[in-house]
């Protein structure tokens, strides 16, 4: 059920000030670490296995001991995009405890022995950049980030950047273009962000949660931290369920419960009358799993097992109420739009596939569309610049080949339906 | 930054072992073993690589997805598979996905014939598309600028046109527009993309996206012959195909090659083309002069080449050594020794000049052109530091603006520009700021430095700042000079100068330069002047080589163009050939000898230079030995001691540097006094 590491006290009035937060212990963890040497929380770090929580579910400390040692200048960068649909914990992590996040940064950026960051949030979530603005504002008075933070010597700048609102840019490549001024595009890699990154310095790049996440390690100690949750996935996660369940929103939960608890307990399963037909996992890039997949544990490795993925912890409901070919046309349509046009196979892949799905719609496709569209999302998959293709193709392949009858059947409803098909004549 | 040393190492593709530097790209390495991996997007040239079009798709041993070969550096012991089904299901994916947008209309596309997707589909396609809704549409074609035009259905997103626009060229023209499967290629604000580079673009577009207005749809490429030969429009001699149809050229392409332009052409050398073709007697203004023609009554009508030389070698001999000869920048080696023969020998007239800065004294000249002391184009590139001395490279030497802007964006070069003022005024600071950089250093200089009274004291100055910063003693470091004119490297060294016999050594008599000429003629002092290519209005002030031609007696030019100057003065126009039919030798600003070589046959009754100077030269009872083109070269490897042994063949299409032969130990060096 819920554990809250990250959501401890995340209602309490005031949060989002320094005066409460200070009061419920926060920023303690920054005095311990700026304590130890770089070296010390970075063994922290890795000792607690915590998996990057933006998507990738890449260990967090074996990231920071991949950027070069030395006194040349790193960057940190927070993604704070969340642009995957679905996806809101960030958003309620900003809104609340701003400085959780903030505090998390600088631990981090002393760790990776960074001097720069920066927090690229989304250009819709206003409230949040504010709320962050000003949490930033007390805590660089208070002496928590700038120049000889807390009389230790580590100096850090941190700049709250807002995005223009593109889904690439959360790809964190076409995040550093952004930020850089110019057109988000993916970038290709190697040379990864480690080595080259920012301005073409070394650069660690992680989700708003996983920073959240690293007082909490700092306090628990890494070793008690990878104690919760999984062997290979440590730690609480947030879940944030949408859909058709009665009660949407954030959980915090022990990863390794069944997805059931998740969907069922926590936000109150589909509505009266109704069934799961497919949830996606991860986001709504993560291949869909069926209603009869609920057991599966809730981590990174049993979701992957299970021919899906955790991706960013965004639980998307579909209930047996809803056309699953509504669901694809509305999952290509997005990445479509989104896709940034550098590279060939997501560009022409996710149009091509709109356009496939468009036609069964009109009631105008034939079976070996199907075969077409299955065999166009293969093409697809692996073949790409950076992941949005592979983040349509992934979902859409597996309603293909999960949900191929109802496909079927639809090609054959849509077409008696259409009006032209039916002879129909028009009033 | 120096350049880098590279290792050699061995990996296997498809099977077999190749050969390959290490770090190079896999598609680079492959070609070494005869593999071909198909790209669109890749050209090293734009810089590094960028990963898009995913065409290069192969699979590497040890490494689960497949790999862009664009992108992959080879290392030791790497094993390659570019044929298995895997690959071979990726690559003709990605041709499908390319295709699903782009027209299929190919027997109507200019592109149609030589166009790498045609190529790539027709070898890595699956044959057939399973597309069938419609594609995308956009207004076409439409004007990208005056000379490109832009079919946007036909793009495949490639970006090769916009990195060159912003990577490479640097004006920041070009950009995309839209996202997804939307984006296309523009400029903002649907500006023409006006720029010094601008059709290089068409080149670079791999599909028929991007094509030449001037060309479009003038020729098939089964209907045209390439001809290889050296743009001289301008002294950085770049390397250029010729399309030719019917004894026309139709087109010019760059002609890669990396010591001199890089792959590179402006828009000068590739569009000024139409200017080369036409014929005419020149009547109409602008035209291209291809009869000879003789001033009868005050008017110049045309006449046979029998009339032309005769009347024009007795005017000559009339006037004898009262005579003067200048010749121009577009003339080659061989040219200019026969006519610098012709005056010295035919005339006893030493009164002979390419150059227009004034008189150098000789040991100078020695001094500037001392073999130790020359940079090559590609040391711009990897030298710590580049001085950019009293020149403008984008409009003197188009080209090297391009090897400048690589050298600073890609390796880090220190650029710095002076003029004249700062070398006479400040040396000691250039100098200083220079060396903060590293010992490899290139000053790119201009010959207008050494122009005026000054000149001699300024060249004086650059050469006590090349000691000063002990160039002559660095490899990847020296001078290098943009002479005013295409060839005029090779003209000096060829002894068209006033105080210089071939090869620069000391002449018998020293004649007037070009300025003293002018004046002399002006006076009264000398009657006849010979215009080889030349013009005086550019030469010298307008007002004094208006009262030059005016007040002499006998003007005899060899000119390609009836400019208005000689409309009024000239007593006989002999018509020359463009380069475009030219044969010959030039001589690149650092020493590169390269060849000339016909690409159409000559219009109307125009004759080649050699000849035409040797027909006269024989009317004064002089005999040049010369009877074919091969033998003018000849005459001028033998002239030149530091040519010595040359032959064409040595030349051939890619040139030579007479600096790295071992007759370059002929060479004079002195030190001026």
């Amino acid at each position: 059920m819920s554990a809250k590491l990250l959501f401890a006290g995340i209602d309490e009035p005031g949060l989002n000030t320094l005066e409460v937060y200070r009061r419920r212990g926060g920023y303690e963890s920054l005095a311990k670490a700026l304590a130890m040497t770089p070296e010390e929380v970075l063994s922290q770090l890795e000792a607690s296995g915590l998996r990057g929580r933006g998507g990738a579910g890449f260990q967090m400390g074996k990231k920071v001991s991949f950027l070069p040692k030395g006194s040349i200048d790193k960057y940190l960068v927070c993604n704070a995009d969340e642009s995957e649909p679905g996806t809101f914990k960030d958003r309620e992590l900003m809104q609340k405890t701003p400085h959780l996040l903030i505090e998390g940064l600088v631990i981090a950026a002393f760790a990776a022995g960074a001097s720069r960051s920066f927090i690229y949030i989304r250009g819709e979530y206003v409230l949040q950049a504010d709320l962050l603005d000003a949490a930033l504002a007390e805590a660089r008075a208070a002496g928590y980030v700038g120049e000889n933070i807390l009389g230790s010597g580590f100096s850090l700048s941190l700049i709250v950047h807002r995005g223009a609102g593109a889904y690439i840019c959360g790809e964190e490549t076409g995040l550093l273009d952004s930020l850089e001024g110019k057109r988000g595009n993916p970038r290709l890699k190697p040379p990864f962000p480690a080595n080259e990154g920012l301005y073409k310095g070394p650069t660690l790049i992680n989700n708003v949660e996983t920073l959240a996440t690293v007082p909490t390690i700092i306090r628990m100690g890494g070793e008690a931290y990878a104690k919760i949750g999984t062997e290979t996935s440590t730690g609480t996660k947030l879940v944030s369920v949408s859909g058709h369940v009665r009660k949407p929103g954030n959980y915090e939960i022990e990863l390794g419960i069944p997805s059931r608890e998740i969907i069922y307990d926590l936000a109150g399963g589909p509505p009266e009358g109704r069934s799961v037909k497919c949830w996606f996992p991860g986001g709504s890039s993560a291949p869909v799993l069926g209603g009869d997949e609920l057991d599966v544990p809730y981590d990174f490795d049993s979701l992957a097992k299970a021919g899906s993925m955790l991706g960013s912890g965004a639980i998307i409901v579909v209930d047996d109420s809803t056309p699953i070919l509504d669901v694809a046309l509305k999952v290509a349509k997005f990445y479509r739009h989104e896709s940034c046009g550098k590279c060939t196979p997501c560009r022409e892949g996710t149009s091509w596939t709109v356009e496939m799905l468009e036609r069964i719609d009109r009631g105008e496709a034939t079976p070996m569309d199907l075969e077409i569209m299955a065999s166009v999302q293969d093409h697809i998959i692996g073949n790409c610049l950076c992941v949005l293709g592979d983040a349509m193709a992934m979902p859409i392949g597996s309603m293909i080949v999960k949900f191929k009858d109802e496909f079927e059947a639809q090609m054959v409803q849509r077409h008696v339906d259409a009006p032209q098909a039916a002879g129909a004549v028009a009033p | 930054m120096p350049r880098p040393e590279q290792n050699t190492i061995t990996l296997t593709i498809d099977g077999r072992e190749v050969q390959a530097p290490e770090n190079s790209m896999l598609v680079d390495a492959a070609k070494l073993g005869d593999v071909e991996i198909p790209v669109f997007c890749y050209e090293p040239k734009l810089g590094g690589p960028v990963g898009a079009c995913r065409m290069c798709l192969v699979e590497i041993e040890g490494i689960p997805k497949l790999q862009t070969g664009c992108s992959t550096p080879v290392k030791d012991g790497m094993v390659v598979n570019t044929q298995s089904e895997r690959v071979k299901t990726a690559q003709e994916a990605v041709v499908e996905f390319l295709l699903i947008n782009h027209p299929l209309d190919c027997p109507v596309c200019d592109k149609g014939g030589e166009c790498p997707l045609q190529d790539i589909t027709f070898g890595w396609g699956g044959g057939i598309s399973r597309f069938v809704d419609p594609k995308r549409h956009f207004v076409k074609p439409l004007e990208l600028s005056p000379t490109i035009a832009i079919d946007r259905e036909r793009c495949i997103l490639c970006y090769r046109c916009v990195r060159f626009s912003q990577d490479v060229a640097e004006d920041n023209q070009l950009v995309l527009l839209e996202r997804g499967a939307h984006s296309f290629v523009s400029t903002f604000d649907g500006h023409p993309y006006v720029a010094p580079f601008s059709g290089n673009i068409v080149d670079l577009c791999p599909v028929g996206a991007l094509t030449s207005r001037p060309y479009r749809f003038r020729a098939r490429p089964w209907d045209i012959e390439d001809a290889g030969s050296v743009c001289t429009l301008c002294p950085a001699q770049c390397n250029v195909t010729l399309t030719v149809r019917d004894e026309r050229v139709l087109r010019v392409q760059a002609r890669d090659h990396p010591e001199v332009d890089d792959g590179w052409l402006c828009d000068r050398g590739r569009f000024a083309y139409p200017a080369l073709g036409g014929s005419g007697n020149g009547a109409e203004g602008g035209a291209r002069i291809t009869e000879p023609l003789l001033r009868d009554g005050g008017e110049l009508r045309v006449v046979s080449w029998e009339r032309a030389l005769t009347e024009a070698a007795s005017a000559l001999k009339r006037a004898g050594d009262r005579s003067a000869g200048i010749v121009g920048g577009g003339a080659t080696g061989e040219e200019g020794l026969l006519l610098a023969r012709l005056l010295r020998e035919g005339l006893g007239s030493a009164n002979v000049d390419s150059r227009s800065a004034g008189t150098l004294a000789l040991s100078i000249h020695h001094a500037l052109s001392d073999p130790r002391l020359q940079a090559t184009v590609s040391d711009l590139e990897f030298a710590h530091a580049v001085l950019v001395l009293e020149a403008d490279p984008i409009s003197d030497a188009p080209i090297l603006d391009l090897r400048l802007r690589k050298g600073v964006r890609r390796h880090g070069m220190k650029l710095l520009q002076a003029s004249v003022a700062d070398l006479r005024e400040r040396p000691a600071e250039l100098a200083a700021e220079l060396g903060q950089a590293g010992q490899e250093i290139v000053i790119l200089w201009a010959e207008r430095l050494t122009a005026g009274p000054d000149g001699e004291g300024n060249a004086r100055a650059l050469l006590e700042l090349a000691e000063s910063l002990a160039l002559e003693k660095v490899t990847g470091a020296g001078l290098l000079e943009i002479p005013a004119g295409a060839n005029g490297r090779g003209l000096r060294e060829a002894g068209v100068l006033p105080n210089a016999a071939a090869g620069l050594r000391e002449s018998r008599e020293t004649g007037l330069d070009t300025q003293g000429i002018a004046a002399a003629l002006a006076e009264g002092e000398l009657s006849a002047l010979l215009l080889f290519e030349a013009d005086l209005l550019q030469a010298v002030s307008p007002e004094l080589a208006e009262r030059a031609l005016e007040r002499a007696t006998t003007v005899v030019a060899h000119a390609t163009f009836l400019t208005d100057a000689l409309r009024a003065h000239a007593s006989v126009v002999l018509p020359a050939q463009a380069y475009a039919e030219k044969e010959g030798t030039i001589v690149h600003p650092d020493g590169r000898l390269q060849r000339l070589r016909p690409a159409v046959a000559h219009p109307g009754e125009t004759r080649a230079g050699w000849q035409v100077i040797t027909e006269l030269a024989a009317r004064l009872e002089l005999d040049l030995e010369v009877l074919t083109a091969s033998m003018a070269s000849r005459q001028l490897f033998d002239a030149v001691p530091f040519y010595a042994g040359l032959t064409l063949d040595e030349i051939g299409g890619r040139g030579i540097r007479w600096q790295d032969r071992p007759a370059a130990g002929a060479y004079r060096a002195e030190v001026p006094a």
